[in-house]
């Protein structure tokens, strides 16, 4: 009996690398992304997310590594160019043209030929709900119609692979839910889905494979389930907030305990196998040492947690 | 995908009040008011306004102040007396001062001129012609005493007339200073007469110059605020969206090179319209030499606009750069004041302006008939700066499509 191969990857990235003064930029990234699927990057801002689309177009000359599209090189195929869709974070629209006339143009010069984007932008206008909107000029538009618009028009051209930069900044969460349905549409129409994103809540719903980029470095790939149980296993999350930073007796005792600091000195971090019980004891030993505790908390392990733990930091938002 | 470049450039102006009054409206009003200037300067209507203080006050003083009064170039505002005058012309209540302090005949030797000139320096055009206006009027009221004191110079050392001789031109120029007729006045004959080399009257010489020069002038102005939509699509992203596809930054940049063109000729049709129609412009009589020109300026001021936009890191940047680029650039190359009232050096200087470049296209065009195969030179020079500014301009956007 034989299993079938996994389609194969629509855009991979090999050790892309590039630095930057100030020792900022990508430092071998590698990761791939398969038709119909969602990869959601995680990371703090400098971390390198925006670095590694630009690589993917073509906008960022990497100093090692290369990124492939369906197996091409973008910088040497326009056709492998035409595959790509970019949805920027910010709003990338012509104010001041109207809804249509945004999408026709952007829509040309995206590739769609001037015998199809009629019925391109048609479609566009009623996939986004944005029919009713689109002799109105863009900049009367609600936040969120102009994120849909933002999103049509990146996707207008029928890439096989799209870019999203953050694509719900900024937004209401009814404006946010909306963006997420279409992203949805697109994920089970078989594009491939590159999501940056500081919305842990958004990444955990829209994405099948995760990323946490830090410093230029891709430090855990994999879903959701997988991450939590590379980092915890079956034990929980115990976050220890102290009032100020600890003295020497309280450092040893809370490494003791398996705890790690955060970047914040007084934010204590670690797994604890055992259940809500044993935090009785774990306050105890810890003001037995002089320690003076904000608050003590065990939970189960989610996006957050992972990301936590990984980083030594919370994501900024 | 040009096409698409090209239908947002002129959407996004169809709807930009501003740009749309900036680009088409107020040249034409910068243009008529510059015309209505120089129609009046050239035509031969100014004025000179003058303060006289006559502290002699005999027959011939008056005699030549009358002659001056008469003169439909003065205008005397004021009779006073010699501080006055100053005060006067200092203030600007009066262009010039005439001062007479001694008499006009029979003055002794070493004396100080009998006549005073007041002027404001910052008004010397005023002395100069008043200076001119004296002359003639001294020949005209008091030819007995100009003729006089030529006799006299020459009795003194080529001729020694005898006392008869003396007696005779006594009774002749008592005869003169008595006639009261013009022609009995008028001994001395024109040294000169004018005639016009060109067929223009000289007051649309002037407009043709005035619509040439505010139009460079905003046609370079309207070229930077077009290009500068480069650095705002840069900034909203709009560049990194298209980069992302098929389309390189090149079809950016020359969409706009060939939108600014076309935008900028239009411009200068309109000015030229105005001029025609109100001022009597030989437009359609000028009509091949005139559109070689303005496809050059408009094709020069795209390129110029586009490498000097693109070499800005920031709108803000490229705005404040730009701004004095083209008014010190317009100002040595004749757009504000015409290059031949300019030093020798600042005329030289103009030669590196595409503004002098384009003025003497359009001088050569509608002020000396100049044929298509004259005008290589300046035409050669706006198209050189064209394509020169056009290849900066895509080499410097490069570096915003790669990093």
């Amino acid at each position: 009996m034989t299993t079938a191969a996994p389609p194969p990857a629509l855009l991979a990235v090999d050790d892309a690398t590039r630095l930057f003064e100030g020792d900022t930029g990508l430092r071998g990234v590698s990761l791939s992304l398969r038709a119909g699927a969602v990869y959601g990057l995680l990371g703090p801002n400098g971390a390198g997310k925006t670095s590694i689309i630009r690589a993917i177009c073509g906008r960022l000359a990497l100093s090692a590594g290369r990124v492939q599209l369906d197996g091409r090189d973008p910088a040497a195929d326009p056709e492998a160019r035409r595959a790509r869709g970019l949805v920027p974070q910010q709003l990338a629209l012509h104010r001041d043209l109207t809804v249509r006339e945004n999408l026709e143009v952007l829509g040309r010069l995206a590739g769609v030929s001037r015998e199809a984007i009629a019925d391109r932008v048609a479609w566009g206008l009623a996939w986004a709900g944005l029919e009713a909107r689109a002799g109105d000029r863009t900049r009367t538009l609600s936040g969120g119609m102009q994120r849909r618009l933002n999103l049509v028009a990146g996707v207008l051209h029928e890439p096989r692979v799209l870019l999203l930069d953050e694509p719900t900044v900024g937004v209401d969460p009814d404006a946010r839910l909306r963006v997420h349905a279409l992203l949805e549409q697109l994920r089970d129409g078989g594009m491939a889905i590159l999501l940056t994103t500081h919305d842990l809540d958004e990444a955990a719903r829209l994405s099948d494979t995760l990323g946490f980029l830090v410093d230029g470095r891709l430090r855990a790939e994999g879903t959701l389930p997988e991450l939590v149980h590379a980092s915890f296993g079956t034990a929980r999350h115990l976050e220890v907030v102290l009032e100020a930073a600890p003295e020497a007796p309280t450092v040893a005792r809370l490494e003791a305990l398996d705890l790690h600091a955060s970047q914040d000195p007084s934010r204590w971090l670690g797994r604890q196998a055992g259940g809500m019980e044993s935090l009785a004891g774990i306050e105890q030993a810890l003001t037995a040492s002089g320690a003076r505790l904000r608050r003590v908390t065990l939970v189960e392990p989610g996006l957050r947690e992972v990301f936590l733990q990984i980083t030594g930091r919370e994501l900024d938002r | 995908m040009t096409g698409a470049v090209l239908r947002t450039l002129y959407l996004e102006l169809r709807r930009d009040r501003g740009a749309l009054i900036m680009a088409f409206v107020l040249p034409v009003v910068f243009f008529l008011v510059f015309a209505w200037i120089f129609a009046g300067t050239a035509g031969g209507n100014l004025r000179i306004r003058l303060v006289v203080a006559d502290s002699i006050a005999d027959d011939d003083t008056r005699a030549l102040l009358a002659a001056l009064a008469a003169d439909a170039s003065i205008e005397v505002v004021a009779e006073t007396d010699p501080a006055a005058a100053r005060a006067l012309v200092r203030r600007g209540s009066a262009d010039a001062g005439l001062v007479v302090r001694g008499a006009l005949r029979n003055a002794e030797a070493g004396a100080p001129p009998p006549v005073l000139l007041l002027f404001d320096p910052t008004r010397g055009v005023a002395a100069a012609m008043l200076a001119g206006r004296i002359q003639r009027a001294y020949v005209q009221a008091l030819p007995d005493v100009a003729l006089g004191e030529v006799i006299a110079v020459l009795d003194a050392r080529f001729l020694d007339l005898d006392p008869d001789q003396r007696t005779r031109l006594e009774v002749g120029l008592r005869a003169l200073r008595q006639g009261t007729q013009p022609e009995q006045r008028d001994l001395f004959g024109a040294l000169y007469e004018r005639e016009a080399v060109i067929g223009n009257a000289e007051s649309v010489n002037h407009i043709a110059y005035y619509a040439g020069a505010v139009a460079i002038l905003f046609v370079l102005f309207s070229a930077v605020h077009g290009a500068i939509t480069l650095l705002e699509d840069r900034d909203a992203g709009i560049v990194d969206r298209i980069l992302a596809g098929p389309a390189g930054i090149r079809v950016l940049v020359d969409a706009r090179f060939a939108f600014l063109t076309a935008q900028g000729f239009v411009q200068v049709l309109i000015i030229y319209l105005v001029a025609w129609v109100g001022y009597g412009v030989d437009l359609p009589g000028h009509l091949l030499g005139w559109t070689l020109t303005t496809v050059a300026v408009s094709l020069c001021a795209a390129g110029l606009a586009l490498a000097l936009v693109a070499a800005c890191g920031s709108r803000r940047q490229a705005q404040t750069v730009s701004n004095v680029a083209i008014l010190i650039l317009s100002a040595v190359g004749g757009s504000m004041v015409p290059r031949f009232f300019m030093p020798p050096l600042l005329q030289d200087l103009g030669w590196l302006t595409p503004n002098t470049w384009g003025l003497e296209a359009y001088t050569g065009v509608f002020w000396r008939g100049d044929a298509p195969a004259d005008l290589v030179l300046p035409i050669g020079l706006l198209l050189g700066a064209a394509l020169g500014g056009l290849l900066l301009a895509r080499a410097l956007a490069r570096r915003w499509e790669v990093v």
